[in-house]
């Protein structure tokens, strides 16, 4: 039994004041989507719960069976994609996934790559370089990497971005499935991913 | 490249002949290291510049522990600049007409010299991946890091070439401790660089 906690979090660059004392508390089944206009720190507060950025004050707790984990291991519970990720385009999509499934030290076959491949659509282009994808194709991929170490918290910063209606069906029964054991924190400001979410912030109020 | 380019202009500039004998071991140490630590420099800042740029590193940061990108940067690192070493100091000892009366112990100070500049080159790298002024910031950080190791490989690879074999070899004993404290300390600084 997993849970997220976000303690009174804040952020600022410099004299730039992002968001302040923002608190919620996340469990299994929970979709949170996160709204705000441009440069209100919707992709910040999501780097901040996955442990890429410090925030400037408050805490981020993951929690496992009420045992508090670690900030250096929380990595391994967290999935992410944001439009700033890459993948590495020398590398084929396959390739790319059985990469990132050895550096997480995840024991996983080529069969459960292309079966992760054809949840998001991509099986039959499995084998294609990275560098040869659209931007739509990118993002499936990076869905993919996400989701490949079955990560109890996902956060998805803009997921539909570059995604056609297809691959907006994939992204949807992604937090369907998140939905039956996992947490989900989506940042958008698309309505159709917005109301996903459970429990709306709004980090421009 | 540069390796290949500078050696080729070093030789055909300096030759073996323009330098009084007497000279030629500490001015060969010289260039000889000149030459590796500037083709080092300016490939081996590159490893975690190439993550930034490509927009692979927070994916990274996501799934590995940061000992593990260290370890595997230091590895393709030390490889790639083997690799330079197993090219450019035998056509160096070819086109200078390099003497070298002790062998053994050259190939010791340029193999545990190379360990050496492996280790500063990379974590010198990691503290640069994320700045503006890379290429400045990449010279500044390592002249000082880096003089006290060129200074013991020039000073063995000189003694190496004129036969003074001092017992123990203390030059690779030195360049050895350096390596190994430079990667242990790399290790420990590591994830402190890694976040943000």
């Amino acid at each position: 039994m997993y849970s997220l906690e976000v303690i009174n979090l804040s952020k600022h660059y410099t004299e730039t004041l992002l968001f302040k004392d923002i608190s919620f508390e996340m469990h299994p089944g929970e979709v949170m989507a996160i709204t705000g206009w441009n440069g209100s720190g919707k992709s910040t507060l999501l780097r901040i719960i996955a442990g890429l950025v410090r925030p400037s004050s408050g805490k981020v707790e993951m929690s496992i069976q009420g045992e508090s984990i670690p900030k250096e291991l929380r990595r391994r519970f967290v999935g992410m994609v944001a439009p700033a990720f890459s993948l590495y385009e020398e590398l084929t999509a396959l390739e790319n996934l059985e990469f990132f499934c050895k550096v997480r030290g995840i024991a996983h076959n080529r069969e459960s790559s292309l079966q992760m491949m054809e949840r998001v659509g991509l099986a039959e282009n499995a084998h294609k370089f990275c560098r040869n994808y659209s931007s739509g194709m990118k993002q499936r991929l990076k869905l993919a990497q996400a989701l490949i170490h079955n990560p109890p918290l996902l956060l998805l910063d803009e997921p539909g971005c570059n995604l056609d209606s297809k691959g907006m069906k994939v992204v949807e029964s992604i937090i369907s499935k998140q939905r039956q054991w996992g947490m989900t924190v989506i940042a958008s400001n698309e309505k159709r991913e917005v109301d996903y979410g459970d429990r709306v912030i709004n980090l421009s109020e | 490249m540069f390796a290949v380019t500078t050696l080729i202009a070093v030789s055909f500039s300096i030759g073996s002949f323009r330098i009084a004998e007497a000279d030629r071991p500490f001015l060969y140490a010289v260039l000889l290291w000149i030459i590796l630590v500037f083709s080092a420099l300016s490939g081996l800042s590159r490893s975690f510049v190439k993550e930034e740029e490509g927009g692979t590193m927070d994916v990274l940061k996501l799934s590995a522990r940061p000992q593990s990108v260290f370890l595997g940067k230091l590895f393709f690192n030390l490889t790639l600049l083997g690799a330079l070493e197993l090219i450019i100091v035998p056509a160096f000892i070819l086109m200078m007409n390099y003497d070298i009366q002790l062998p053994t112990f050259f190939t010791a100070m340029v193999v545990s010299g190379g360990i050496g500049l492996g280790g500063g080159t990379t974590i010198i790298a990691a503290m640069i991946a994320q700045a503006s002024a890379r290429g400045a910031l990449f010279s500044v950080l390592s002249f000082p890091l880096l003089l006290p190791l060129m200074i013991t490989a020039i000073k063995g690879c000189e003694k190496a070439a004129v036969g003074a074999n001092s017992p123990g070899w203390p030059e690779v004993r030195i360049a050895v401790a350096y390596a190994i404290v430079m990667i242990v300390m790399s290790l420990l600084l590591f994830p402190l660089i890694w976040e943000e």
